[in-house]
């Protein structure tokens, strides 16, 4: 026997937003041990991290459909659905772009030019903490709707401020490395090459930093 | 023979009390149980309890019982066994509609059941000349209004919660300024329901600034004692204070108060809605007793107080296992939302009910619900389950009065 009160309760989409920021979490792990695999040439891991973050990147996206599928007209949300969606799309972007770059690094199996693979290492290493910090930001999110504590509000704007400066220093990676390429690396394919790769591993910062921008505008007052 | 009848007549009137609490009333405790603020039996106990005593102090309707104001009785004075026969395939006709609609989980309104029935058999015995259709529209009215008020009082308290509690630097020291306040509310609404209608009851008349004049103090007696009582139990060293987070405390504290609506909504349901098995019953006491019409007939304490209990006993035979799947299901109520709810279910019924409109004690609830969620108070709410609830009222009362007219043909045939 079903009873109205509990049929007027859906279920809330943050759990499953919860999981995808986990997936995604666990993707650019893998993603900067490949990276940091492939630089050094022949890395014998690499297909198969690239095929685990395959695996995780499809996973996430069926997440990602069933949240947005099963959030048809009529639900009330404690946030604005579009800017929840909008939340969405950020942070599945990150697994896009991971995705993308892992692609743009196999095209080159000899690993990334001698003269720039320190500094790419470190763009690497510094665009994952802000993607790190997405499943901490949803769980906080998640319980912030339950109470709304202007506390946890705090303590959510810390940790967006927190990614933002993250991704402010890969930007400024990005541009410092962009600008050794051109100075450092002879051939004009390679330096094609890295330099939309640069690109696509700053990407994945832009867009951890952009889904916590969205994460701002839903706990606005 | 007369006892048959009244046998019968009782066991119908039964049937239909214990419908009304496996539905009516596991809906208004389900949202106590979801918080957790209470267990299962004690759901059970205190809605045995407080539903008897808002049947007993407050549900007792003097005048309009026999019918709820839909009919006019005299008309049927010439021969009271078709009346006794009408209240019969009422009681029967409002009950199989609940039971269904248990069965299916369909949300439907026990009073609109019992209104339905009432103008089913009315139309058929006296014609439909006889019918009030104004009360038709106060109760269409009241499908629109009734919901609204809840959910304006639920939202309008939730939002009071988030500002001067929640959201504040130290949500437990604004929860204790506040509760005492919340307390007094929730007693003031609790006296005036019980001055207006069980004073009356007793025949004790109490004008209208005398009334707030005498329910103001106690309400503010209450608030105190509350205060008294919460700084009690935060006290260092007490149970309350071995809580983890600061909002734990804070849950704790509105769980405690969540028991205090619990009663109230089930102590409002028990003033609403028994009358809805007990009126009928009543009438047909009155015929069978005097052989005669009664143009309004007085519900005796007996039959109120076993009302009451029939409609705990079915929460407790039927409604238990589905307050555990509520109480399983919505674990998005948090104790201050679900006092919130509470709160404004119980002030919105109790006032309807003072005012005259037939009022759903579920469709109130869950419109308290979803004020709490429009004021971004709930996790996610599914308000498609509206369109089944307008629905659900399209449907009812021409249910209703389609099967009261064929049971009513078929009885007066039979035993006429």
């Amino acid at each position: 026997m079903r009873l109205l009160l509990s049929s007027l309760f859906y279920r809330s989409p943050f759990e499953n937003l919860q999981r995808h920021a986990d997936k995604v979490k666990e993707c650019a792990q893998i993603f900067r041990e490949a990276a940091i695999c492939h630089i050094k040439g022949s890395c014998k891991d690499f297909e198969a991290l690239t095929d685990q973050v395959a695996k995780l990147e499809s996973e996430a996206d069926a997440i990602k459909r069933n949240i947005r599928n099963h959030l048809p007209k009529g639900i009330l949300m404690p946030v604005d659905k579009f800017q929840f969606f909008q939340y969405v799309r950020e942070q599945d972007k990150v697994l896009d772009e991971v995705e993308e770059a892992l692609f743009w690094l196999s095209f080159r199996p000899g690993g990334i030019p001698a003269e720039v693979t320190e500094d790419f290492e470190h763009l690497v290493q510094s665009v994952i903490p802000p993607i790190e910090k997405l499943p901490e930001l949803v769980a906080m999110a998640t319980d912030f709707f339950k109470t709304r504590s202007d506390r946890k509000r705090n303590k959510m704007k810390s940790l967006i401020w927190d990614i933002r400066q993250h991704e402010k220093e890969a930007d400024l990676l990005e541009r410092q490395l962009k600008s050794d390429i051109f100075e450092k690396v002879p051939d004009a394919l390679v330096v094609f090459h890295m330099i939309r790769l640069v690109e696509l591993v700053g990407n994945i910062a832009d867009h951890a930093e952009n889904a916590s921008d969205r994460m701002r505008g839903m706990i606005a007052r | 023979m007369d006892i048959v009848l009244l046998s019968l007549a009782t066991l119908v009137g039964l049937y239909m009390a214990a419908n009304i609490g496996a539905n009516d009333l596991a809906n208004a405790m389900g949202t106590s149980v979801g918080s957790a603020a209470i267990t299962i039996r004690q759901a059970v106990v205190i809605s045995i309890i407080a539903n008897s005593l808002g049947a007993v102090l407050a549900g007792g309707y003097v005048t309009n019982t026999i019918s709820k104001g839909m009919i006019d009785p005299s008309l049927l004075a010439g021969d009271p066994n078709r009346l006794l026969i009408g209240m019969f395939v009422a009681l029967i006709s409002a009950g199989i509609c609940v039971h269904l609609a248990t069965f299916f989980g369909l949300p439907v309104s026990t009073t609109h059941a019992i209104v339905g029935a009432v103008v089913g058999f009315g139309i058929v015995s006296v014609g439909p000349a006889a019918i009030t259709w104004s009360k038709i529209v106060s109760i269409a009215a009241s499908w629109v209004i009734s919901p609204l008020a809840g959910g304006v009082i639920a939202g309008g308290m939730y939002y009071f919660s988030e500002k001067k509690i929640l959201s504040t630097k130290d949500p437990f020291k604004a929860s204790k300024r506040y509760a005492p306040f919340m307390i007094f509310l929730v007693f003031l609404v609790l006296i005036l329901s019980v001055i207006f209608k069980g004073l009356k009851n007793l025949h004790i008349q109490i004008g209208f600034f005398q009334t707030i004049l005498l329910s103001l103090p106690i309400a503010a007696a209450a608030g105190g004692l509350g205060r008294w009582w919460l700084r009690f139990q935060t006290r260092p060293g007490r149970r309350l204070r071995a809580a983890q987070s600061e909002y734990s405390l804070v849950d704790r504290l509105f769980a405690q108060l969540q028991i205090l609506t619990a009663c109230c909504v089930a102590f409002a349901h028990g003033a609403n809605d028994v009358a809805n098995a007990i009126g009928p019953l009543a009438a047909i006491f009155s015929v069978v007793k005097t052989k005669g019409v009664a143009l309004s007939v007085e519900v005796p304490f007996w039959m109120l107080l076993v009302g009451g209990i029939a409609v705990g006993g079915g929460l407790l035979a039927f409604g238990t296992r589905v307050i555990d799947t509520i109480g399983k299901n919505i674990t998005e109520i948090t104790p201050v939302r679900g006092f919130c709810a509470e709160f404004g279910a119980t002030t919105t019924i109790l006032l309807c009910s003072r005012l005259g409109f037939p009022v759903s004690t579920t469709h109130v609830l869950v419109g308290s619900v979803v004020g709490v969620g429009v004021m971004r108070g709930m996790g996610a709410l599914d308000l498609r389950i509206l369109k089944n609830i307008g629905l659900s009222w399209i449907v009812t009362l021409p249910f209703t009065v389609v099967l009261s007219m064929l049971l009513y043909e078929l009885l007066t045939w039979v035993l006429l």
